[in-house]
């Protein structure tokens, strides 16, 4: 239900809200490991630190079943099409977070192989520093993200808002 | 050097009837699991998980996190743009341009204008702490850093220049002997 | 120079054929250089490997160097070795950039497989008579030969198309002898238990493969083209993120061969902290290993169990070192600090704790008919056939043959250490299984010597021209200052020439080939990773066994894709 102006009822901010709270506490993420952060996912999913208290309960290898891809470890340009045609598969609502700095900018790799930064390829919601970066910075950056869902702010948040100007 | 070194045959035998059959090895390995368990549900301080965010692993004062250039008693930065640092990183991350100080002392000649490190390329190897000539830059144990773009990563001076007092700080990597 | 073995004490010119006109010279580092044209390369290879007095049955690495100044500019160096003997090899084949072919080497020995076709894909070198010569670590639409001293390390390709590499057999239908059509699936490289980036393509006959094909690369992240652009020290970062499951090792390994070639020592403090860090890190590997190959089988439980060990050892590495999978600990010379004052007591805590969760796995595991029945006789490899595929580690000693660089060529002290080396006879996936549980018990042990004798002292050697100066002096002292800027800027010299040294990796002889032309970055770091051998062989073992089958064989390699792909 939308005001003549264009602008949300309180109905439908209401709903968003519930939707965001909703969304945030049940992620399911799509570990994309590659290489040595895929070991500190590891380490976060397990009992020491545990996702799961926050909704990760399901760590889903099926991009159909996932809405959270976190790219972990080095993107290199043989892979890239398939990190590509992964996203593609993923059903919105859909996140990525960069783990790492190979993620994020291709690290201390300044290569002929490398993707210098996954967000060549895909658009990235957060960016987790550190090589690799420790459990309780991804789970910050999961909470982080986790926030931008409440308030809206992440990118398919924007496309929503940006599609839903246009067709109004 | 040994061309027969002394060895340990880990075969293992057939398996006997009783574990083939499977019934046995159930309940051996449901004690286990029921051993973990009842021992978290009961002993609570045994429990591996750590509950991240109210409780916070404490880590030790060697680790290497997110950067800080310390300064002088006056409050002025100790670098003195001496490029050593720009020049061991393996990830070419940090960026120096230098500028003269106009209360230069022989000791303390130059300052820098823009020190920048890329916060998404840093590997957090710690090179450049072990090149500072000063002890400008060293490492805090904040390894909490989430950006939303890449332009936020980049950190400048005022951003790494110590906040107070060093010995309050949560002091990371720094040179130790 | 003289072949001694048990036989005769002939000179190494009698045992091969024309070695009256073969250049032949001891290296510094054991080896015995036979510098060779390629016409008379393959009857070098078959003397090396045939004849009972010098017997190489082990073809550890080939590799190319670029020399764009000489004549002749590629290299192509066999590295041989001969563990009944324990003699080792090195052969060299100089060829010209315009008639780049050399004989392929898998007629004598089939672990040149992949090697060779890395040294295509690197340099342009062509093999004749190999298989299957392609690009097996950059993708389909990279152009030229990276590793070449005129290309530009940062020029990149772009590949759009995610299925390029498709073999021949996929496409082309067959039907069996009862006339169906068999199936062709794609394993990998986004799937759960391909351990991220490794390819599979199989051609199934209802379930079970008659035919496979790997593709890696898919990490290739261009660790040898990047060591040759930073100096010597700033290449030990890049060192940890190979096997990233035991990350001092590699460090260590790098660090070894280093301080060979400048002929340097570690003090002894050093060496023996070194020793606890790399058997830890190698019960560490071993329980990431074990962890995932039981995933992939089902046993979830497992998993959880074996990481808290993991994360123990992770405290103590952090507070070590300050990071917690990528240590950066070892240097050239030593280690970069002394370990904390509390050292021992976190080791004694360390051994005391990890062997719980090691039996507990073991009570889990090991006589569970459900995980015997999944992995005995599953992906079997004799001995021979390994050696002849280049294995190495718990993987070769799973199928028998009991070589170990710790008790072959020992380093670092380790002949002087009590321990024993688990060796398997049924080649299978429960093997490998067990040789590694075995393996982890015997490094704690080793551990558990290593912190009676440590001694006290420094941990990095005061030859400054390889070390740091001590923070202290450079604060005060003029001279240490000028040491610290000349390493910092200039980066340590190691004397022109060329080495292979080998350390016991995680999962197997870990070797670096190091070639340096008398500067401050090395002109050429070759890695010799022990999966790269292991995982060439895999194609071939899948074959007659069913998928589920496939999964259970990659997880009990090991196949770590840092060190697969550098």
């Amino acid at each position: 239900m939308r005001q003549p102006d264009g602008s949300s009822s309180v109905l439908t901010t209401k709903v968003d809200a519930m939707l965001g709270w909703v969304r945030k506490n049940s992620l399911w993420p799509l570990p994309f490991g590659t290489a040595c952060c895929a070991i500190e996912f590891m380490s976060v999913v397990s009992a020491h630190y545990d996702l799961a208290r926050f909704g990760a309960e399901v760590v889903r290898f099926s991009p159909r079943q996932s809405d959270l891809m976190i790219v972990a470890g080095t993107i290199t340009d043989k892979m890239a099409p398939v990190v590509k045609k992964i996203y593609g598969q993923m059903a919105e609502p859909k996140y990525v977070i960069s783990m790492g700095a190979c993620a994020c900018t291709g690290g201390f790799y300044r290569a002929y192989h490398v993707v210098q930064g996954v967000d060549e390829l895909v658009p990235v919601d957060v960016y987790v520093p550190g090589c690799p970066p420790t459990p309780e910075a991804l789970m910050h950056g999961v909470l982080k993200l986790q926030d931008m869902i409440q308030r809206g702010e992440t990118h398919y948040d924007r496309l929503k808002r940006e599609h839903r100007a246009s067709t109004a | 050097m040994t061309r027969n070194p002394s060895t340990v045959n880990v075969d293992q035998p057939e398996s006997s009837l009783a574990d083939r059959s499977h019934l046995l090895p159930i309940f051996n390995g449901l004690a286990v699991t029921l051993r973990h368990f009842l021992r978290n549900l009961f002993g609570q301080r045994d429990v591996a998980t750590i509950q991240y965010p109210e409780v916070k692993r404490q880590y030790s004062e060697r680790l290497r996190g997110r950067h800080i250039l310390t300064t002088k008693d006056d409050g002025s930065l100790r670098c003195v743009a001496c490029y050593m640092c720009e020049t061991v990183c393996p990830a070419d991350c940090i960026h120096i341009v230098a500028e003269e100080d106009p209360n230069a002392t022989v000791e303390w000649e130059k300052k820098p204008l823009v020190f920048e490190i890329d916060l998404l390329r840093c590997v957090f190897c710690g090179y450049c702490v072990d090149a500072c000539p000063k002890q400008a830059l060293i490492m805090s144990r904040e390894h909490e850093m989430a950006f939303t773009t890449r332009a936020e990563a980049v950190v400048g001076i005022e951003q790494l220049r110590q906040k107070g007092p060093i010995e309050e700080q949560d002091l990371g990597y720094r040179p130790y002997y | 120079m003289t072949v001694s073995s048990a036989n005769t004490e002939l000179p190494l010119r009698d045992l091969l054929p024309g070695g009256a006109d073969l250049k032949i010279e001891e290296a510094s580092d054991g080896h015995a250089v036979i510098t060779v044209d390629r016409t008379r390369l393959l009857g070098v290879l078959e003397a090396l490997r045939d004849r009972p007095e010098l017997k190489c049955n082990l073809l550890a690495d080939v590799c190319g160097v670029d020399y764009p100044d000489r004549e002749d500019r590629f290299e192509v160096v066999y590295h041989l070795a001969s563990l009944e003997h324990l003699h080792r090899f090195r052969v060299k084949v100089p060829v010209a950039e315009g008639d780049a072919v050399v004989p392929s080497a898998y007629g004598v020995y089939k672990a040149a497989d992949w090697f060779e076709r890395e040294a295509y894909d690197m340099f342009g070198i062509r093999f004749e008579g190999h298989p299957n010569l392609k690009r097996i670590l950059t993708h389909d639409a990279f152009q030229g030969h990276p590793l070449r001293k005129d290309y530009d390390p940062g020029q990149r390709w772009f590949l759009t198309d995610a299925e390029t590499m498709v073999p021949e057999w996929a496409t082309a239908t067959s039907e069996d002898d009862d006339q169906f059509e068999t199936q062709v699936l794609n394993l990998g490289p986004s799937h759960p238990a391909t351990h991220g980036t490794l390819r599979t393509v199989v051609r199934l006959d209802g379930e079970v493969i008659t035919r496979a094909e790997c593709e890696i690369g898919y990490l290739h992240r261009c660790f040898e083209k990047m060591s040759e652009t930073h100096g010597w020290q700033q290449v030990i970062p890049y060192t940890d993120r190979l096997n990233y499951c035991s990350s001092m090792m590699n460090g260590v390994g790098y660090a070894l061969a280093a301080e060979h070639m400048l002929g340097v020592e570690a003090p002894p403090r050093a060496q023996v902290v070194r020793v606890i860090l790399s058997e830890l890190s190698r019960v560490m590997d071993h329980c990431v290993c074990l962890g995932a190959n039981l995933v992939d089988l089902g046993a979830l439980t497992n998993f959880w169990y074996f990481f808290q060990p993991r994360e123990e050892i992770y405290g103590l590495l952090e507070a070590c070192a300050g990071g917690r999978l990528t240590v950066s600990y070892a240097r050239i010379g030593g280690l970069a600090h002394d370990v904390p004052a509390d050292f021992v007591e976190r080791v004694r805590f360390l051994l005391g704790y990890i062997p719980k969760f090691i039996d507990d796995v073991d009570k889990l595991v090991t006589r569970n008919r459900i995980f015997r029945d999944r992995t005995e006789g599953v992906g079997v490899i004799s001995g021979e056939e390994a050696l002849a595929w280049g294995w190495t580690g718990p993987c070769l000693r799973a199928s028998g043959v009991p070589y170990d660089v710790r008790r072959a060529w020992p380093y670092m002290g380790y002949q002087d250490y009590d321990f024993e080396v688990p060796v398997a006879t049924t080649g299978d996936t429960y093997a490998r299984y067990l040789v590694r549980m075995e393996e982890m018990r015997q490094s704690l042990r080793i551990v558990e010597q290593a912190l009676e004798r440590l001694p006290d002292g420094p941990v990095i050697t005061d030859n400054h021209h390889v070390a740091l100066p001590p923070k202290s002096k450079v604060y005060s002292e003029m001279e240490s200052l000028i040491w610290h800027f000349k390493l910092i800027y200039e980066g340590i010299k190691i004397p022109a020439g060329d080495g292979y040294f080998f350390t016991e990796g995680a999962n197997g002889e870990l070797g670096y080939y190091l070639v340096s032309d008398g500067g401050g970055k090395p002109y050429r770091i070759k890695v010799r990773p022990p999966c790269f051998a292991v995982f060439q062989t895999y194609p071939h073992m899948l074959v007659g066994h069913m998928v589920a089958d496939s999964i259970a064989i990659m997880g009990s390699l090991n196949i770590i894709a840092g060190e697969l792909d550098r």
